[in-house]
């Protein structure tokens, strides 16, 4: 009888600890411990002039008694800071600027704001952290320097493995609690690497960490495009042939063959309802935008013209598509009306146009060459409101948004020559080169992360 | 005594007449053997003839070595040519393949400079219509690989478009773009990128 009650209790342990490991592995570990200032929005991300806050993020303080996963502290607070500073809103201070002396705490009573604010922070961001086996607990405390209000608490659970996910989900929430919009921190970019020395598709983590290879071809492999939920992504890839259209299950890992018409299959994008795609292809003789669902059949034919139609991009809506035509001439973009099927021209400065991306904030970033070189523009869907993002730094191509329509991604020989991808703030603020891997970085598309 | 002897003499000489006669008999059985043996002279000539058998034939047998010679001769005749065809073959198919065609940016008309290199390219395969032709389009790097595989594409079809005109039928033909993606010079200069504007052609054997 006894024995029966021990077992069922371990039993019923083992079911409880079963689930624990689930949701961490799931990674909703989080405690919701708060404090916080509420009502006050401290960062109006509309704001057409918007002044970037600073903030500063001390290494974060071992709470437990065995000081295990020392590397931890700075590496945390590493992560959250690059997302601060990545996100566009926040300054994040040199850590070799810090005063405060070792024996502060992270609690209001154990801090001297002071020597926060004599540096010029507005913002401090204090945390502890503690590991117990695999488990990591992180306890984090955002303040208001000067009135040494906390703004933002949270204790975090999770394992050591998912540091990066956990802190990017940190950055996200406090974030959120001052923008009361969501960051970027949770959202992957797949790209086109040559590093291999064949052109294949990967993935990393907004801020290029947690590099995957997604394909291995051992071919040219182009034009990854996420669906709109993120769970699957379309690419071309060559075949002996020619090019095919392949579809990327993110969740299964599978890969499906989508079109594989003679000629080009090329450069397709997701309608934003992800059942249909526009892509190339040249059945015709010529190269026209088609309307296909994601089986591959073809729903309607889009472009009907003797030039070039390639590169089609959905607005938010669906009904209209921008895509690129040289039927004057030259390459320029067009908007197709889907209901009425009327054409307008885009663009019309410049001698090349190319690649339009569609915000869900309804605007338009393309690559333009004025000189031979090619920099990032974004404009209204009305031909009103022409901005460069880039100037004057190598060639700058690709451009794609977030999923949010608040960030751009595109790739630029900036640096060495080799292409890397950068991004930035929808208005160009904020340029961040967020890929280091060898040779070329190319043809990002930005998705939510799938959980 | 003396009747004795003309008995014997007489005994003697009705012996040796029937020894004679009958030996008389013998020859004419042998005479009739002979003439039963008439063909035998028939059976001798074919034997005669039978040692002037192998003298035919060497001549026969020289003749078809000659005329095996000559064959062979004329086969080697024939495989030199054909040697020498093939080897004129290859030789065309080589220039065939090595002689690309040159495009302006962003275009894909055929330039006129280049039209005598399909006009021998045409000629070329309407010698050899077991052969077929894959025409490679390509583009410098300037612009987005998307666009540039739809002018490689364009440019393929382009030459693909003139050889159908020179009548080369349309199904020994295949195109194939790609784009910005096989440059033949690395630079990033004009240079580079008049190279890199061009249809390779390749013999599909």
């Amino acid at each position: 009888m006894k024995s029966i009650l021990v077992s069922k209790i371990l039993f019923s342990g083992r079911v409880i600890s079963q689930l624990l490991i689930g949701v961490l592995v799931l990674g909703i570990g989080i405690i919701f411990e708060t404090n916080d200032a509420k009502g006050k929005l401290y960062i109006d991300i509309t704001s057409p002039s918007m002044r970037r806050i600073s903030i500063a993020v001390p290494d974060f303080k071992y709470l437990g008694r065995k000081n295990e996963h020392s590397e931890l502290g700075s590496k945390l607070a590493g992560i959250i800071s690059n997302d601060f500073d990545l996100c566009g809103y926040f300054r994040p201070l040199d850590k070799g600027s810090f005063i405060e002396g070792p024996g502060a705490g992270i609690t209001h009573d154990s801090i001297n704001f002071k020597d926060w604010s004599v540096i010029g922070a507005e913002l401090l961001l204090k945390a502890g952290y503690e590991c117990i086996g695999q488990q990591l607990k992180v306890e984090a405390r955002l303040f208001e320097v000067f009135s040494g209000n906390q703004v933002y608490g949270k204790r975090i659970l999770g394992l050591v493995e998912q540091s990066r996910y956990l802190m990017h989900r940190l950055a996200n929430e406090i974030l959120f609690a001052l923008t009361r919009h969501p960051g970027p921190f949770l959202t992957k970019i797949a790209f086109v690497g040559t590093s291999t020395g064949h052109k294949e598709i990967y993935l990393a983590d907004y801020d290029g960490h947690n590099l995957k290879q997604i394909t291995s071809h051992h071919t040219i492999t182009l034009s990854p495009r996420f669906s709109p939920s993120g769970d699957r992504m379309i690419y071309t890839s060559f075949r002996d042939a020619g090019t095919v259209l392949f579809m990327y299950d993110m969740i299964k890992g599978e890969t499906r063959k989508i079109s594989d018409r003679e000629g080009l299959n090329i450069a397709a994008a997701w309608r934003p309802n992800g059942k249909e795609l526009a892509l190339t292809l040249t059945i015709s003789g010529n190269p026209d935008i088609y309307l296909i669902d994601t089986t591959g059949k073809i729903v309607k034919r889009l472009t009907r013209n003797w030039g070039i139609d390639v590169s089609p991009a959905f607005s938010p809506d669906g009904e209209k598509m921008a895509f690129v035509s040289n039927r004057s001439g030259s390459p320029q973009i067009y908007i197709l009306d889907l209901r009425n099927e009327r054409v307008e021209r885009l663009t019309f400065e410049g001698s090349y146009n190319t690649s339009p991306a569609w915000s869900k904030l309804d605007r338009i970033a393309f690559a333009g060459s004025l000189d031979g070189r090619f920099d990032i523009y974004t404009i209204s869907p009305d031909g009103r409101d022409l901005r460069s993002i880039t100037q004057a730094e190598g060639n700058n191509e690709d451009p794609c948004w977030s999923p949010d329509g608040r960030y751009l991604a595109f790739s630029s020989n900036r640096t060495n020559g080799n292409y890397h991808i950068f991004i930035s703030n929808a208005d160009g603020e904020n340029q961040r080169q967020v890929t280091f891997f060898a040779r070329d970085q190319l043809s990002p598309s930005w998705a939510q992360q799938v959980k | 005594m003396k009747r004795n002897l003309v008995v014997a003499t007489l005994v003697v000489f009705a012996f040796s007449s029937i020894l004679l006669l009958s030996s008389c008999a013998k020859k004419q059985v042998i005479t009739e053997e002979k003439e039963m043996e008439a063909p035998a002279p028939e059976v001798a000539k074919v034997e005669e003839e039978k040692p002037a058998v192998p003298a035919a034939k060497e001549e026969k047998m020289e003749e078809a070595k000659i005329e095996r010679l000559k064959e062979l001769e004329e086969a080697k005749k024939r495989e030199a040519a054909i040697d020498e065809e093939k080897a004129w073959m290859e030789r065309r198919a080589a220039k065939f393949e090595a002689e690309a065609i040159y495009f302006d940016f962003d275009k894909s008309f055929i330039k006129l400079e280049y039209r005598p290199v399909l006009q021998e390219k045409a000629a070329f395969l309407k010698d050899y219509p077991d052969m077929r032709v894959r025409i490679e389009g390509n583009c410098d790097e300037r612009g987005t690989n998307e666009y540039n595989l739809a002018l490689g594409e364009r440019r393929g079809n382009s030459a693909k478009n003139f050889f159908i005109s020179l009548g080369i039928a349309a199904d020994r033909i295949e195109t194939i773009s790609y784009g910005e993606e096989r440059p033949r010079a690395l630079g990033h200069n004009e240079v580079s990128w008049s190279q890199n504007r061009r249809d390779d052609f390749v013999l599909v054997r």
